[in-house]
Order: structure tokens, then C-alpha cells, then sequence
């Protein structure tokens, strides 16, 4: 949980993207394992918890402010499972729950907002107001 | 126990400071490469006493857990059926967390390795053991979970007996659970209900840190809040349950706005080193209006969410941000008006019924202060269990409210800039004046200070690191700390152990209970009506959308002594004609009336016998774990 400002390389940070855009259609798949299997149940769990939440998060626009990693780490998971509360609400409302249902909505806007910057939190960003240039980070 | 001076550390930029953190490695006055020849020539103490204690503490748990006599609890629940090997597993956990604390700013995973390693020592031994459920009221959310899935749509105005239909009116958190049951083949939320204390414990430690590192830059206080808030939640409210959920996502919005919602020109000389606590950190850089508009955007999805998931934590979170409007630095009426304008939708669409049927007892609840503050239904606590819990929880909550007021006496400037986090914390003690939460509010009123009080229970056992001048922080205070810090943290462990573990015995319910409860439930036809004593038991609600329930026991205890006097007449005078009735009496009732005083000693055991020597009933099935009976009538 360091706090030192990194740049991330574009590289690493498409492969990371990748990896989030993925990781819905991964769970999606693992349902065809057999139910209550660890193989199916964690990569389920942790796309709910984290997918959506890192998608929406990750990466921010510039160079990430102070904190901005805490950030993510801590709040992927509440946005995350805001998601997936009101998608699971809207299928049931709309009577169409299925858990493919619920996955393929949850994968498919993971894959869409994966591909675009993160949301765009101010104070962890250069964009708040008054705020003075970032010190250039020591590089370890 | 080992006790370690704790050393200056205010290590990390984060928050906002902008100050690298310390290079960690060999002081400055030793040179770098001799340091590292003698980092290879021996380990280093300090990684020895960070990860040691945690293999310790781990293999002395493991051991400890084919040791602990669940399946026998008495009167002191699993108080004592843990080893000595479990506490002592605790006791060291705590020593390596105290010894990581003194590289918290360079190394902070180890704390949190140590706050993830205490939360699964204190909160994983039923989810590692238990055979069944546990918590009869995780078993009711279940059953709202099996009823979602097996109706595939939401009924807010069904009108279920028991107000069951306000599940349906607020049911973020069962149709999210029914997406993951069905996500994961499993045959219900039972399969893994017992973790949800530690998964919500771990998601929630993140957004922690993330709300004290807005206020501190002092890792080990920050820490020590973890640790802290860690061992005063034995309120329970963890479980599978609602509630546990929207608290993460109202420390989420708290966190967004404590972090992006300060107005520009309010910090003032909260920008000064000079003028603040060593430990506290500036305050975050303020936004303009466009950029909190924005934000408020990007909350409205959490904000819906937790309307959607909890019908209480809309309202605190709305006196929480009303709270903050009382600040210059967290002036935004604009956030409070959408949040409760939110909130006000969803309560006047989806949760209209109930919410109209709260507003229209409101006018007997609203300045109740004392019955609203009461803790369950009727009845004292009974037994020596029980007795010792209830007390536990009593010193418990003061202990942290003497420590946290310590802070706010000793340690004034980091309370000036964390006033926020202050009125965070005392924002839902005015609920008491409105409602009683079915007996629950002060739980939950508890539960919702408690992040805040933590952090300022924390200050006080973790002195300012390195002040100076005003600041400076006197030997004797440290002295005093490095005793203080270690005695509190075993004293809050001891606390935690009676006021979680206490009343255990009516948490743990044999897999052959659940059977026989079952069995009874689904052998009643539709619309019958099935009494018990209390709901709380395993499966009480099983198939509640197709039968009506009584629990005639959950009232004063005067009216229960009368009712023992004649329990056969007593029901039958009560029941509707011709109706087809079932009482389940179950031996996790008995505990449950027993310790919680709703019937006297030797009650429940009396209301058993007498009904199932009553000519009006008929034993259906008998067994050790409780027995069934069949209104005949007269």
C-alpha cells in the first residue's frame, strides 16, 4: 500500500485494463464448472467484488495525486457491488433474473468502462482547485 | 506479552502531504553497502518479529481448532470451550502487531497482515467449524434469499405476515446474494453464510484506511484504529445480513466526500504545519462546484445502492452529511439534497408500505428516548452467559468512549482538523429520539459511531510522532503510551471475547434442529400458522411467503408468566377458528427465551410439557433437539 507516485507504463497499464475487461467474461465461463467448486466460486466472487469497481476506477485521467491507489484499492469494491446490487434489483424487477443474466450485464459494462479512463475522483487527480504541481516522485 | 515503545513514524505521502516516506532500510549514518553485507550475514530482527509472530499465531489457531468443544457449549458459550492455545494465539498476534507498528510508515503490510490475520482469529472459528448456520436471523435472510430466487420477481405490497414483505420493498442485498448463489452452483446462501463476517471485515478494512489516512499521516495510529475498530465490532451485525453491506457503502460515500468535497478557502490554518497535530494530515485540496457535481454523479450509483440494500442507513448516512453541512470545510447542501431526495424516492415507491406504516407510529416513538436506546425486545439478560456478555458490551462501548474522549481532551488540534470524522461519528446518536429499530437502534447507533470513534480511541493510546515546539510531546507521555497502548489493546481483546462469544450457545444450532425444523415447515400446508415461542431459530422463516407466523413468547415478561400459567387455553383462546396451527419448540429457543429473560427459569421446559400433555394439541414428532405439535382444537 505504498504511496509513492509512480507513472505506470502504457503497457502495464493496458495489460491491467485487459485483465479487468476480462475477468467478467472469465467468471461468466467458470459457471459451467460444477456448482459450489472453489474453481468457480472464487473467480466468481472476486469479479463481483472487485471487476466493475477497478473498471470504473482504474486508471485515473494524469498522474495519479496522493492516495489515488489507497483509493482505488479501497473503493473498488463499494462501487463494485453498488453495481451488481442494482443490476441484480433492475433483473429482478424487470422479472429476468438469471445468473447469466446478472454476469452478462456485470461483464459487459466492466468490458465497456474498462476501455475508458477512470472516473474522475478530483482530489486524486491534478484537477482539484488551488492545488500546487505535484513534486516530482523518487523513483525506486 | 512483548511491550515496544512505539517510534516515530509518520512515514507516506498519502492524504495529503505530499513528503515522501522515509527510505526504509539502515539509519542515514550507516553506509548503505556495509549495511547490506550485514543484512545478508544475519536476518533482520525486525522482518523476524513482523512475520514470525504471524506463522505463531497461525499455528497455534490451527491447533487450537480441533480442540474447541462447539458442539457442547454451556451457559458461557464458547468462552470456555476455546483452548488456551486460541487466546494465546491472540496474544501474540497482538505482541507482532505492536512490533510491526514500529515500521508502520515503510512497511505498512504488515499491519494489515496483522489487522486481516486478527479479524480471522477472532471472527472465523464458527466459519471454519460450524456444521450449520449460525445466528438464527442469518438463516431468516436466507430464506428471504430462497423466496427471491424462487419467485423471480419482487412483491414490496404483498403484505407478509410479520412485515416480511419489507425485504421486498429493500432487497439490494438478497437479490445480490441470489445473482452470487446462482453464480455459484451453490444450493443456497447457507453454504457460505458463516464467512460474511470476514469478507465484509476485509472489504471495509481498505475504506478505513482510507478514512483515517484523510486525517492522519501517522500510519501507527492509523493502524492501531484498524486494530482498535477490529476488536470493539463485536456488535454482530456482520453477519449475512443488510446491514453489514450498506455500512461499506456509507463509509464509501463518507470516504468520496471527506476526500472531494471540501470547499475552497475553508482549511484556513488546517494548512499549517505550525499550527497542526504532528500526526494529522492537511486538508485534502478543494474542489470547485463543477467538480463536486461531478462527484456527487459519480456517487448517485452507491447512493442508490444503499437505499436499495437497507431502509435504516439512508437515514444515518443523510444526518451524517447533515452533520458535515455544519462545517465550512464540508458545506454542501447540494450532496444532501440528492441523497435525500433519493432516499425520499425509493421510500415512496418501493418501501412505501412500511414507510408509511413507521411514519404512522412515529408520533408514539418520537422522544422515547430511553425505550428507544433499549437493547431487544423485552426481558434481561439470564444466566451466567448472557449476564457476563451484556456486561462486557456495557464496558466495552465505554471503554472506547473514554478513550476516544481522552483524545478529545488531550489531543485537541488532531481533533480540530478530524471534527469531520467527529461528527460523523456522533451524527446517528439523535436517532434515538425517532425510533427503536425493533429493539435494534442501539446496535446499530454503535455500529455507525464506531469508525470514528476508533480513530480517536487510537489517538489517544498513539502519541504525536516527532512534534517539536508545541508540539512537542513529553517523555513521560510516551512512557505512559508505551504502557498504555499494549494493556488497552489485551483490555479491548478481553472485552471482545464475553461480548461476542458470550451468548454463543444461541447462535450454534445443530444440523438436527435444522432438520426437524424443516420437516415440521414443509409438512404444514399453505397458509397455516406456525407458533413458536421466539423466531429466533434455525429456519423459522423457511417458506414464509405461504404461512403465517406467531411468536408468542416475544413480549414482556409479566405477560409470559401469566401465559405459563395455562399455555394450551392460553393459545387456543388466541388462535383464529378453525385454523390450522403448529408449535415448534426447539431447544435453541429455550436458550434463547432463557438468556434473553423473555420466559423465568424452567419456563420453556414447563410451556413444553404442558402443551404436549393439552388434549388441543398433538405431538407431530419428538426428538432431543425439540418437539411439534398440531392444534387439534377442542
Amino acid at each position: 500500500m505504498s504511496e509513492q507516485r509512480q507513472p505506470i507504463l502504457p503497457v502495464r497499464q493496458a495489460l491491467i485494463r485487459a485483465g479487468v475487461a476480462l475477468s467478467g467474461w472469465v467468471a461468466l465461463s467458470v459457471t459451467a464448472l460444477p456448482g459450489g467448486s472453489p474453481l468457480r466460486w472464487a473467480p466468481v466472487l472476486l469479479f463481483v467484488c472487485f471487476g466493475p469497481g477497478l473498471a470504473l476506477l482504474y486508471p485515473q485521467p494524469g498522474a495519479p495525486g496522493p492516495g489515488a491507489r489507497l483509493e482505488t484499492a479501497a473503493l473498488a469494491a463499494p462501487f463494485g457491488l453498488s453495481l451488481a446490487v442494482l443490476t441484480a434489483t433492475a433483473l429482478f424487477l424487470v422479472e429476468a433474473f438469471s445468473a447469466t443474466a446478472f454476469l452478462v450485464s456485470l461483464a459487459a459494462f466492466t468490458t465497456l468502462v474498462a476501455a475508458l479512463p477512470g472516473l474522475p475522483l478530483p482530489a486524486a487527480t491534478r484537477g482539484a482547485v488551488g492545488r500546487s504541481r505535484p513534486r516530482p516522485g523518487r523513483r525506486r | 506479552m512483548q511491550q515496544h515503545v512505539p517510534v516515530p513514524v509518520t512515514g507516506g505521502a498519502a492524504g495529503s502531504g505530499g513528503t515522501e516516506p522515509p527510505e526504509p532500510g539502515p539509519p542515514a549514518t550507516a553506509p548503505r553497502a556495509s549495511s547490506r553485507l550485514r543484512r545478508r550475514a544475519a536476518p533482520d530482527p525486525q522482518l523476524l518479529l513482523s512475520w514470525l509472530p504471524l506463522l505463531v499465531a497461525a499455528a497455534l489457531w490451527g491447533h487450537a481448532l480441533p480442540h474447541i468443544g462447539f458442539r457442547s457449549m454451556g451457559e458461557y458459550g464458547l468462552l470456555d470451550r476455546l483452548p488456551v492455545t486460541y487466546y494465546l494465539s491472540l496474544l501474540v498476534l497482538t505482541a507482532g502487531f505492536l512490533a510491526t507498528l514500529r515500521r508502520a510508515g515503510t512497511a505498512p503490510w504488515w499491519p494489515a497482515l496483522h489487522c486481516a490475520a486478527l479479524l480471522t482469529a477472532l471472527k472465523g472459528v464458527p466459519a471454519v467449524l460450524y456444521d450449520s448456520e449460525r445466528y438464527p436471523w442469518a438463516s431468516k435472510h436466507d430464506a428471504v434469499i430462497d423466496h427471491l430466487l424462487a419467485n423471480g420477481e419482487l412483491r414490496p405490497s404483498e403484505g407478509l405476515s410479520g412485515n416480511m414483505s419489507a425485504y421486498d420493498q429493500w432487497p439490494g442485498f438478497f437479490t445480490l446474494n441470489a445473482g452470487l448463489v446462482r453464480a455459484f452452483g451453490a444450493d443456497g446462501a447457507a453454504t457460505y453464510l458463516n464467512w460474511a463476517p470476514i469478507v465484509l471485515g476485509l472489504l471495509m478494512m481498505p475504506v478505513l484506511i482510507l478514512i483515517y489516512r484523510t486525517f492522519s499521516e501517522d500510519w501507527r495510529l492509523v493502524w492501531t484504529a484498524v486494530w482498535i475498530f477490529q476488536l470493539a465490532n463485536w456488535v454482530g451485525q456482520d453477519y449475512l445480513a443488510p446491514q453489514g453491506l450498506a455500512l461499506l457503502l456509507h463509509l464509501a460515500v463518507l470516504a468520496v466526500v471527506l476526500r472531494h468535497f471540501v470547499r475552497p478557502g475553508s482549511a484556513g490554518r488546517l494548512r499549517s504545519r505550525a499550527y497542526l497535530d504532528p500526526a494529522a494530515a492537511a486538508v485534502p485540496p478543494p474542489t470547485g462546484t463543477r467538480q463536486r457535481a461531478v462527484c456527487v454523479v459519480v456517487l448517485v450509483p452507491v447512493l442508490v445502492a444503499v437505499n436499495a440494500v437497507h431502509q435504516l442507513t439512508p437515514v444515518m448516512l443523510c444526518a451524517t452529511l447533515l452533520a458535515l453541512n455544519l462545517t465550512r470545510r464540508y458545506r454542501n447542501p447540494g450532496l444532501l439534497v440528492v441523497a435525500g431526495l433519493l432516499m425520499l424516492a425509493w421510500d415512496l415507491t418501493m418501501g412505501r408500505p412500511l414507510f408509511t406504516e413507521t411514519l404512522g407510529t412515529l408520533r408514539e416513538s418520537l422522544g422515547e428516548i430511553t425505550r428507544n436506546s433499549r437493547a431487544g425486545y423485552a426481558g434481561q439478560l439470564t444466566g451466567a452467559g448472557p449476564e457476563l456478555a451484556g456486561r462486557a458490551n456495557v464496558v466495552m462501548v465505554l471503554a472506547v468512549a473514554a478513550l476516544a474522549g481522552t483524545a478529545l481532551l488531550l489531543r485537541r488540534r488532531l481533533v480540530h482538523s478530524a471534527l469531520p470524522l467527529l461528527l460523523a461519528s456522533a451524527a446517528p446518536v439523535p436517532l434515538f429520539v425517532v425510533n427503536d429499530y425493533g429493539g435494534e437502534m442501539l446496535f446499530r447507533v454503535y455500529l455507525f459511531a464506531l469508525p470514528g470513534a476508533a480513530f480517536f480511541a487510537a489517538a489517544a493510546l498513539v502519541p504525536a510522532a516527532g512534534g517539536s515546539g508545541a508540539h512537542r510531546v513529553r517523555p513521560a507521555v510516551r512512557r505512559i503510551s508505551a504502557v498504555a497502548l499494549p494493556v488497552s489493546l489485551v483490555a479491548l481483546l478481553a472485552g471482545f471475547m464475553p461480548s461476542y462469544y458470550g451468548k454463543e450457545q444461541m447462535n450454534y444450532t445443530p444440523p438436527a434442529e435444522t432438520a426437524l425444523v424443516t420437516r415440521a415447515i414443509d409438512r404444514a400446508p399453505d397458509g397455516a400458522l406456525i407458533l413458536a415461542t421466539t423466531g429466533s431459530f434455525p429456519r423459522a422463516l423457511h417458506r414464509y411467503d405461504e404461512l403465517e407466523h406467531w411468536f408468542f413468547a416475544e413480549q414482556e415478561l409479566p405477560e409470559n408468566v401469566a401465559m405459563l400459567k395455562d399455555p394450551a387455553h392460553y393459545l387456543a383462546t388466541r388462535l383464529p377458528p378453525d385454523a390450522t396451527a403448529y408449535v415448534i419448540l426447539t431447544r435453541t429457543q429455550d436458550v434463547y427465551t432463557a438468556g434473553e429473560g423473555l420466559l423465568p427459569p424452567g419456563g420453556f421446559a414447563g410451556l413444553t410439557r404442558d402443551l404436549g400433555a393439552s388434549p388441543l394439541f398433538r405431538v407431530v414428532e419428538r426428538t432431543g433437539h425439540g418437539v411439534v405439535l398440531r392444534y387439534v382444537g377442542p
